[in-house]
């Protein structure tokens, strides 16, 4: 365990900033091994972790809320919620998955205190652009990223068109599927719902984007 | 076939991962409507489509500032969980001594709520078993004392009357000592004793 320790600790004193992917001393260490040196108290360890994994919550997050700053202040959550029950973790399990569930209950509280429908379905109004408050766009924008860039092209811009107009649920599925590409059982432990649902939802999602593409092909 | 199974087919095949038992399946299925493969052929494009326009990682905006403002409240979660750990460990170190002291504390209450219900027998077994010969207890009278004599006219009858005196206690034990002197009751065992003490009691 101290060796252990000790060879996280050398390994975790460079890497610490940077991108989510960069540095190669990073990703030696596992995820796993990261997640015992945090529960042995280690804030450097769970830094290495937070850096490695927040490229993939924010994303998440910003997907489901389409609202910059809140999803910053989200994705600080579900980090601080992770760091709070980590010590709980068991090492069987899989980081990412339950990662992913932490965000899915911190995104659904998050929805919920804006207010649901009374049927438990969540209210897409929320996530209209003339929606959101004015001056909610934290980055500043003089230089265009490469991700934006891909997502300002045409076909990225209709297919959040698309995705917006789906309820949380089924937004939700399609965005762990398709872009995070979890497997269907992965995502019924994320959703915490049974695998039935997970296919189903997958289906109706898949078939009214579907619609709504090719409506907006029509329209061109 | 059921819906559900059938939904489950479809999203296998846009995903690539139908089993051969389900592809033939799905083929039934296929024959059986032919507007069916374009449908799904369709679907596939858009879930292809979806994943290769959205990113699955977006860096949040000042990454740097994003960890350096998350390791601050994870640096005074530290330090809100660090005193009562303390407390805990402290509380922790004295936890053998629970259960000793709570069994003698049981113990003294027992005793202390055994001598307080019942003193008047303890102090009968006393007297009994250390065999005195005086009186347990002292009969005294009130201050409202008054005696009055009756008498008809010759004097040969007379009545004396006396008013204010107080009731006799319970635990008045005026018989041990005459009777233990007058039965010869002196030397014999403490638990005899103790008996006729109930007896008269």
């Amino acid at each position: 365990m101290n060796f252990l320790r000790w060879g996280t600790s050398k390994m975790l004193m460079a890497p610490a900033e940077g991108s989510a992917h960069a540095g190669s001393s990073d990703q030696e260490v596992s995820d796993h091994q990261l997640i015992e040196a945090c529960q042995n108290g280690e804030t450097r360890a769970f830094e290495t972790l937070v850096t490695r994994h927040r490229g993939k919550v924010y994303a998440m997050i910003q997907n489901m809320i389409k609202n910059e700053a809140d999803a910053w202040d989200l994705s600080q959550e579900v980090f601080l919620k992770v760091w709070k029950a980590l010590p709980k973790f068991e090492a069987r399990a899989q980081f990412s998955t339950w990662l992913y569930r932490v965000t899915h209950n911190v995104v659904y509280d998050w929805l919920r205190k804006k207010k649901l429908d009374s049927s438990g379905e969540l209210e897409d109004s929320l996530l209209k652009p003339s929606e959101i408050a004015a001056g909610a766009t934290t980055t500043p924008s003089s230089v265009v990223r490469p991700d934006e860039a891909l997502m300002n092209n045409e076909l990225g811009v209709k297919i959040r068109k698309a995705l917006k107009t789906l309820n949380a649920e089924h937004r939700e599925t399609i965005l762990l599927r398709e872009v995070q590409g979890f497997d269907y059982k992965e995502i019924a432990q994320i959703m915490n719902c049974s695998l039935g649902t997970v296919m189903s939802r997958l289906y109706y999602a898949r078939k009214k984007l579907q619609t709504l593409l090719s409506d907006e092909k029509g329209k061109d | 076939m059921k819906k559900e199974k059938t939904e489950e087919l479809y999203v296998k095949w846009v995903d690539g991962l139908l089993t051969p038992e389900e592809e033939s399946e799905l083929a039934l299925l296929m024959k059986q409507d032919p507007s069916l493969e374009p449908d799904l052929h369709q679907s596939r494009m858009v879930s292809q489509t979806i994943q290769d326009s959205i990113l699955d990682s977006v860096e949040p905006p000042y990454g740097d500032f994003f960890n350096s403002q998350l390791m601050r409240k994870v640096e005074l979660e530290i330090a809100s969980k660090a005193p009562s750990k303390k407390a805990a460990r402290w509380w922790q170190s004295l936890r053998w001594a629970w259960a000793p002291a709570g069994g003698l504390a049981l113990v003294l209450a027992f005793f202390a709520g055994h001598r307080m219900a019942r003193p008047s027998t303890s102090e009968l077994v006393d007297s009994v078993s250390r065999a005195q010969p005086d009186l347990v207890s002292v009969y005294v009278t009130s201050n409202q004392l008054a005696a009055s004599v009756i008498a008809d006219g010759d004097g040969a009858v007379s009545a004396i009357a006396i008013e204010g005196l107080e009731d006799l206690e319970d635990d008045l034990e005026l018989a041990i000592n005459t009777e233990q002197k007058e039965e010869g009751l002196e030397g014999l065992p403490v638990s005899y004793l103790r008996s006729r003490a109930h007896q008269f009691q």
